[in-house]
């Protein structure tokens, strides 16, 4: 972990000694950093991020969803995940009169779709599994105890989970899965990435400061926010200083499990390191510095796909251990929020690849091991082992980091 | 980093090697002279409660009914002396979770009564079975006797209501039966021979389902919870055997009175003690030459006990009259979480194998 923390460091140790007369600190190339996320023109903010707030909301529902066994369908799910202008798909009706929808944006990013539809469409019709197998098999074996190959609930402590008859549970599964899908394709690989942010005439405009239509930004600020959106959009994350409510915020996305491993002393600092890099770069394009803007690119794919990879060998660890210890039942559920990180991973970016950290064919070799005959009711401590190990040799930090 | 050299050549282990304390022996202690007999003693009331049960129903009147609670509050008790021991067999059946999750919920009993239609091993009944279920049924659904005996005798749900607590009484008793052949069988070798220092080892296992069982089944579970520690406000219907309302205290007295006796390797049947916990601890303070921490652990135990003793029978009228005593209670049992789980674990070099979930 230590690569990771060093820019972080580094940089703060540096500003702390030039910022004693303002808290707005200059580097070397006179580039305003403000302390916290706040940028205006003509005394307006340019920040906004709405879309990624709604998309986020959207996602938070339907994952609530999938556990209301009583009313929701099949169809009634499909419909949140994939929602049309007016339809009645959530309780919240801002949601509703919303044209933004889940599933358009679900591994869609111009890095790694563009040309990838194929792929794309597959990884689509896996979400949207996840919600037919929920409400074809989890649903109707709610009073069942699950078995090899059976649908049902297993007791994980005093909680019950409801699994399918590998074991998974489809809803963390599905949760799990979009923060990569989702959030960390279009932020990495999509709204972080040249290809948007240099697109047609951004530069020039941005250089130029001419704006986006009627709005206070120009358009690659905006695509810089809405980069910036996808991590910290959640309503209950408030813009200027995100890290303030730092595990205590409602969100149980991405922003959550950051707060989460930044808990864990071997990562203690990523939260910083990630908002400095995406306040530094909003900074930069400012100033129209978009070599350091590119610098900060680099840091946040990193910080972000560290997000991923640690909680993937987390929870696949607590599987283990529960397994070694003879509890296979109480695998489930941290194997199942496992697979979801797993499912992730795909959607990382290593800077210094312009590629998952770990090779999609690789991922889908580990979720092939996982869940070969009956799945989790079979999988051994060694695959477990494997997996793990081959995640974090790929990233600068061990098993032991991550699984603590 | 500088700082991390310098220390390079003072670094030391001094337990590394040294720790040759004797974990066999302490193992058959704990099976061979607590654990079997204690389930075996637990097993012969979850028998009685079974037969009295079935007594009660075949012949539902006010002096049965009496009797069935006597030998149900008999049995709870007893109970508190193997809630601990989730390991193997009870792990595997989630024992503790089928027995005793409290508070009861009485309109999922009331449901499954009414449609006659129920399956105890499914985990989300969890909290419509074991003894608080029975609480209800026997101490819960009338305030006079001969109201409570009119649901099984004139209720047009009779039936079902005297089935219901037939199948609570049969699935305390198989269940235990179950753990207790475990032992007898073979899983006792398989513990007492498994002396590895790993988190697999039945040392590092029992030793945290130890502290677990002390920090959140009775710690959190029969005082903090319901005195509101973890809430804005008490939570009085929390309590353990909240139908009964007069026992609580004596559950936690007796569960941390087992706790103790576990941790200085008392016998259950006698008062001799074997290799315990503590016995280890003054064997790392042999070679550690620091503070005598078993005795620190003993001394504490004494002063939660006290602290309870001092408590109203009833914890629900205690909360309501006076929480702050309750939570002065609360403070003493916490303070041996300190000493078990940081204290204790890291002189016998145990990890922590559970964390508090991250909620979903």
């Amino acid at each position: 972990m230590k690569k990771l923390i060093y820019p972080a460091v580094a940089l703060s140790l540096f500003f702390a000694s030039c910022s004693s007369d303002d808290d707005a600190v200059i580097d070397d190339q006179n580039i305003d950093i403000p302390s916290n996320y706040v940028f205006e023109r003509g005394g307006e903010s340019t920040v906004q991020y709405k879309g990624q707030t709604t998309r986020l909301q959207m996602t938070a529902e339907l994952v609530k969803s999938f556990m209301d066994f009583d009313t929701a369908t099949e169809e009634s799910l499909l419909n949140m995940f994939a929602h049309e202008k007016g339809a009645n798909d959530f309780e919240n009706s801002d949601l509703n009169a919303s044209g933004k929808n889940i599933k358009s944006k679900t591994a869609a990013s111009a890095t790694y779709f563009s040309t990838n539809a194929v792929e794309s469409a597959a990884i689509k019709a896996d979400f949207e599994s996840f919600i037919s197998q929920q409400v074809n098999v989890v649903f109707p074996n709610e009073n069942t105890v699950a078995e090899p190959g059976v649908a049902g609930q297993v007791a994980d402590g005093s909680k019950v989970r409801y699994v399918d008859g590998k074991g998974l549970e489809n809803n963390q599964a599905f949760a799990k899965g979009m923060m990569g899908a989702l959030l960390a394709d279009q932020m990495l690989n999509n709204y972080l990435s040249t290809a948007v942010l240099d697109e047609a005439t951004n530069r020039e405009d941005n250089d130029n400061n001419v704006l986006d239509g009627d709005n206070n930004y120009t358009t690659m600020e905006h695509k810089w926010d809405e980069a910036y959106g996808y991590l910290y959009g959640d309503p209950s994350i408030p813009t200027a200083n995100p890290n303030s409510v730092l595990g205590d915020s409602d969100d149980r996305l991405l922003f959550g499990y950051l707060g989460v491993v930044n808990s864990d002393d071997d990562f203690a600092g990523l939260a910083q390191t990630i908002f400095d890099a995406f306040k530094t770069g909003r900074a930069a394009i400012v100033a129209g510095d978009y070599q350091l803007r590119d610098e900060q690119i680099d840091i946040i794919k990193e910080g972000v796909s560290t997000i991923i990879a640690v909680r993937a060998i987390h929870y696949l660890q607590a599987g283990k251990n529960a397994i070694a210890e003879g509890n296979v039942k109480g695998s489930f559920h941290a194997l199942s929020e496992g697979y979801g990180f797993l499912y992730s991973l795909r959607f990382t970016q290593n800077p210094a690849t312009g590629a998952p950290y770990v090779s999609p064919a690789e991922i889908n070799e580990f979720k092939t091991q996982l869940m070969a005959r009956n799945g989790f009711w079979d999988v051994t401590p060694e695959t477990l082992d494997n997996i793990s190990e081959a995640i974090a040799s790929a990233f600068n930090f061990t098993v032991a980091e991550a699984a603590n | 980093m500088v700082a991390f050299s310098c220390s390079e050549d003072e670094s030391t282990a001094p337990d590394e090697d040294t720790d040759a304390f004797d974990r066999k022996a302490m193992l058959i202690n704990w099976a061979d002279n607590i654990i079997i007999p204690a389930y075996t003693a637990f097993d012969d009331k979850a028998e009685m409660l079974l037969v009295e049960t079935q007594s009660f129903t075949a012949d539902p009147t006010v002096s049965n009914l009496e009797n069935l609670r006597s030998v149900w509050m008999a049995a709870y008790l007893e109970f508190q002396n193997v809630s601990m021991f989730e390991i193997g067999k009870a792990e595997m059946l989630n024992y503790r979770n089928r027995i005793n999750v409290y508070p009861t919920n009485a309109s999922e009993i009331e449901s499954l009564i009414a449609s006659g239609n129920y399956d105890f091993s499914l985990p989300s009944t969890v909290d419509a079975q074991g003894f608080p279920a029975m609480d209800y049924l026997l101490n819960g659904l009338a305030s006079s006797n001969d109201e409570t005996v009119a649901f099984y005798t004139t209720n047009t749900n009779a039936q079902n209501y005297k089935d219901y607590l037939n199948a609570l009484a049969e699935t305390i008793s198989t269940l235990t039966k179950t753990v207790l052949n475990d032992w007898k069988g073979d899983y006792r070798d398989t513990f007492v021979n498994n002396t590895s220092s790993s988190a697999s080892g039945a040392v590092d296992k029992l030793a945290n389902d130890y502290v677990f069982y002390y920090e959140k089944a009775l710690r959190a579970g029969k005082v903090g919870i319901p005195a509101g520690v973890f809430s804005n406000d008490p939570l009085p219907e929390k309590v353990e055997a909240f139908y009964k309302k007069n026992i609580s205290k004596q559950l936690a007295l007796k569960a941390l009175q087992a706790t103790q006796n576990f941790f200085e390797g008392k016998k259950f049947n006698g008062s001799a003690k074997g290799e315990s916990f503590k016995s280890y601890l003054e064997y790392l303070n042999t070679i550690k030459n620091g503070e005598n921490l078993g005795n620190l652990i003993s001394a504490q135990f004494e002063t939660a006990k006290t602290s309870l003793k001092g408590l109203n029978d009833n914890f629900v009228l205690q909360i309501e009259t006076d929480n702050p005593k309750m939570l002065a209670a609360y403070n003493e049992l916490q303070r041996n979480v300190i000493l078990l789980k940081v204290d204790m674990l890291q002189a016998m070099d145990i990890n922590v194998d559970y964390v508090d979930s991250d909620g979903d």
